[in-house]
This record gives C-alpha cells, structure tokens and sequence, in this order.
C-alpha cells in the first residue's frame, strides 16, 4: 500500500479500534497473560544485548576520552547515552523484534484462515479480543524492561570499566551519578510507554490489514518490524528534544 | 384454489452488486430464503459464492441493495445490532476457521464464554460435550486443534456454530478440501442437524452431489448473477444452459438420466 493510503488506513484502524474499546473494559485475565508472555519472552535477549551495548558504551567511551585524560568521563558518558538513549530504543527494539512480530504474524495468519470473520460473527469484537491485551499487555512491561535494560547497560559497562580498564568503581560509579538525574528513570519509561504504544498499534495493524497466503503473512511481518524500527528512532529523536532539548 | 403457502423469508436480498476495484463480483442479486430449509447457492469458483454469503452475516456490505435478516437491514444496522443478529445465526467456515491456541473444548465452548454468562463452567462444559456428541466427536474437548483432520475441524466447526441455538446457519464450502467419504459424512452430519435443530440452513457450495442431497431449494450464481433460483427437484430439471452445463459437467450423466427417468421430487 502506498505510504499516504497506509497512514490513512491506520487513522481508519485506530478510530474502529478506540470505538470498539472505549467502552468495554478489558479482560483483566488476558492482559497479565500477554504482559508476562511478552515481559518473560523477551526478557532474556533484552538483557544480553543490553549487557553488550553497556561494555562497548564503555570502550568506546574510554578510547575517545582517555587521549585527554578523561577517562572518569566514561561513567557519564554511559549513563548519558545508555540511559537517555540506548535503553529505552534496545528494549523497544527487542520487544518490536519479538512480540511485535509476533503480534503481526499471530494477527495476520487469523486474519487468512478467517479466524477474525469468525471471531466477527460470534459477535466478539477482534479488536477488544486480539489488540486491547496485547496493547495493554506492552504498556505494563515495556517501561519496566527499560528500566531492566538501563542496569544492564550500567552493570556490565562498569565491569568491563573495572576489570578490564582498570578505572576505579567508585569514580566510575559517582560519574555515572551526575550524568543523570531521577527525572531521567520517569522520562525513560514515558520512552517506554509510548513505544509500547507504537510497537502494539502498528503491528496488529499490519496483522489486520495482511493480504492472502503465506506471502500476506511475510509481508505484514515485514511491514511491522520495518515499520515500528523506524517510527521507534524517529520518536526517540523527539521525545528526547522534548525532555533534554 | 389455495395456493401451498411458501415459508417466510429469513433471508432477503434485493439488487444487491458489489464490485472491488474494478471487478463486480455480485451483480444485481435478488434472493429470498425461505425459514426452515435449507437453501443451497452453487457455482463454479470465483462466482461470488463466499461474497455473497458474507453480505448476509454482515462481514460485507454491498455497494448498491440491500440485505436484510429477520427483516434487519444488515447493511445500515450499527454494531450493536449486528452483533445481536449475529447472534442468532451461526457460521461453518471453509477450514472450521478454529482458534489454534484453544482446545476444540475452549473453540466449542467460546460463544458461551463470552454471551451465556450466567452459565457456570460445568453448565457451559456439559453443553460443549454434547454438541460434541452431535457432530460425532463425543470426548474430544481437551484435544488440540492441531491434532484434528480435515474433517473433524469441520465438524468441531458445526459444533461451535450451533452452540448457541442459532436460528440460521450458513455453511461455506462444507466439502471443499475433503476425500468423497468424508464429504459424504459431512453431508450427512448436515442433513442430520436439519432433522435435529429444524431451523435454517444456507449452504454455498460447487458440490452439486452433496447440495443435491442436503438442499430444499438451489440458487446458481454464474458470473455474479443468479441464474436460477427454485426447489432443488426444479433446478435439477432445469433448461438454463448454464446449471444444465454445471449439472453437467459434476453430476454422473447416468445419475442424472435416472433421476429424470424416475420423475420423482426426491433426490437420491
């Protein structure tokens, strides 16, 4: 579909999706399901890459700082851009890359072998069954794993900063205190939450607009990972101008 | 001299087209279904067999004419009552269209869960069991939908599209997909669920054998057109080129000479 078609069909798919939940409350039982299937299923690769953005933030951070004799720098630089900007994108990136396409192939392959039509003619709203958890699932979790993803990238670039740098803890430790703030922990899980939002609308929208055959189900896929990644940094950009800026 | 009078219409269709993109799919279709019986609509593939049936449960909503059940314009009625005439009507799917991360039990027992919550678990279970039993399944609720045939996923199917008492069901393509036995075995289960539940049936099918057994009246859709509407024993006999050439082309020549020969109403 071409771009300005699709923007408009996703307005179209949000109006359907907010009147056919705006009234009806969620099914308590089916949101914690998907929050903890997405929160348990995404957590450990979450944390691995997390873990290694953190050593190399450190690396990187010590290789450009230490020809001026700033090596204790390192522990702001890593708690600047991991915390401000690395975490809150990882933790999207993974959720996005796990149950987002999830989500989109799990919607997509109903919607072929019509088990939306049929969720439609029991009388069950597809859009309060299938998108309402999943989207309210992501918005409980996503914020905490972006918290889990900040101490990653934390713990494992003081490690490496320790260990195999050789830099004092407590210098890197008291560094990494001043390049951030406690408004920083709220501004990232706002990050969090909005992605979450994002992550969920789009992909059960390329779900629910999937073509026929396996081919349709790729494609939403597709869509939906490349979709949400770009919408993800793009957001970031803004939010972060809007926090920092 | 009183003329028999015809059941009332459930299902009325009036110049009902619909096109998408540039291709018009159903063209000016006028159609009444009569209540308690069971009305085939046949045709080859892509003659808007699935379109059509679709505009009657509200899936679609015609360009132009109208579709109205129980006297209910589908086309015009909000969501509230849609889904409210929905409920009052069931629907057998091409492929069962079953949820593949529930058991055939929670597939069954899904329109319970969510309209009859004033059943208990066990009520809504022993409910399941015996739609189950109906179609031939008896002790199947905690299998997986993985696990099922072709044939037991219609059947499963049937169970969940009569589990709340509907007034009508459509089937669509009850036989596609399935081995000459198991098609038999469908029709039959059909015909059975007729004589159990006596309420309306709408079949769309390009099985003329098996509409043949399980049809009261047959409409054929040629092109998007409805070439011929009427009591099966009519159609059969029928001089409209097209549902002589489908007649045809899926009925044995000799099935259908003795038919003929034999003059009767009935099918074999």
């Amino acid at each position: 579909m071409s771009f300005v078609a699709g923007i408009g069909r996703f307005c179209i798919f949000l109006a359907a999706f907010f009147r056919a939940t705006i009234r009806r409350p969620p099914h308590p039982g089916m949101v914690l399901a998907e929050a903890y299937r997405i929160g348990v299923k995404s957590l450990p690769v979450l944390v691995i890459i997390a873990a290694f953005v953190g050593t190399n933030l450190a690396l990187q951070g010590y290789n450009a700082f230490a020809p001026l004799g700033g090596q204790r720098l390192v522990g702001m630089f890593v708690s600047t851009a991991g915390i401000r900007e690395m975490a809150p994108v990882i933790a999207a990136a993974m959720i996005a890359a796990k149950a987002g396409t999830e989500m989109a192939s799990h919607i997509a392959v109903m919607r072929i072998r019509e088990q939306i039509d049929a969720l439609e003619v029991m009388a069950v709203d597809p859009m309060w069954y299938l998108i309402l958890p999943r989207l309210l699932g992501i918005v409980l979790v996503l914020p905490a794993l972006t918290i889990i993803a900040i101490f990653t990238t934390l713990c494992s670039a003081y490690l490496v900063t320790v260990w195999q740098l050789g830099l004092n803890g407590a210098v890197f430790l008291e560094f990494a205190r001043q390049g951030i703030q406690g408004v920083d922990f709220i501004y990232c899980m706002t990050k969090g939450l909005v992605f979450g939002i994002i992550i969920a609308l789009v992909s059960c929208f390329f779900g629910f607009e999937a073509g026929r055959g396996p081919e349709g189900v790729g494609r939403a896929t597709n869509g939906a990972v490349v979709t949400v990644s770009v919408a993800v940094v793009f957001l970031n950009y803004f939010l972060s101008e809007l926090f920092y800026g | 001299m009183d003329r028999p009078t015809a059941p009332p219409a459930v299902i009325e269709l009036e110049g009902v087209s619909k096109s998408f993109d540039d291709t018009r799919v159903l063209d000016d279709i006028s159609l009444a279904i009569p209540a308690g019986q069971t009305t085939a609509i046949i045709g080859a593939s892509g003659t808007g067999k699935s379109v059509l049936i679709k505009h009657v449960i509200g899936l679609l909503r015609p360009d132009v004419g109208c579709v109205r059940v129980f006297g209910q314009d589908v086309a015009t009625a909000s969501k509230a009552q849609l889904y409210a005439l929905r409920r009052r009507m069931g629907m057998l799917f091409q492929d069962g269209a079953l949820f593949d991360s529930l058991t055939v039990g929670q597939n069954v027992g899904f329109p319970l869960e969510h309209h009859r919550k004033d059943l208990d678990e066990a009520q809504r279970g022993h409910l399941v069991e015996e739609k189950l039993e109906w179609v031939g399944l008896p002790g199947i609720a905690d299998r997986s939908i993985a696990s099922l045939s072709g044939g037991q996923r219609k059947r499963v199917g049937l169970a969940r599209a009569i589990i709340m008492e509907p007034e009508i069901i459509l089937f669509d393509e009850p036989n596609s997909g399935l081995d000459p036995l198991t098609s038999d075995a469908i029709d039959e289960l059909i015909i059975d669920m007729k004589r159990r539940l006596g309420i309306t049936f709408v079949v769309i099918s390009h099985d003329i054998v098996g509409t043949v057994k399980v049809a009261d009246h047959i409409g054929m859709l040629y092109e998007g057109r409805l070439v011929e509407f009427g009591p099966t024993h009519q159609i059969l006999r029928s001089s409209n080129p097209v549902v002589m050439n489908f007649l045809r082309r899926n009925l044995d020549t000799s099935w259908l000479a003795a038919l003929n020969a034999a003059g009767t109403e009935g099918v074999p």
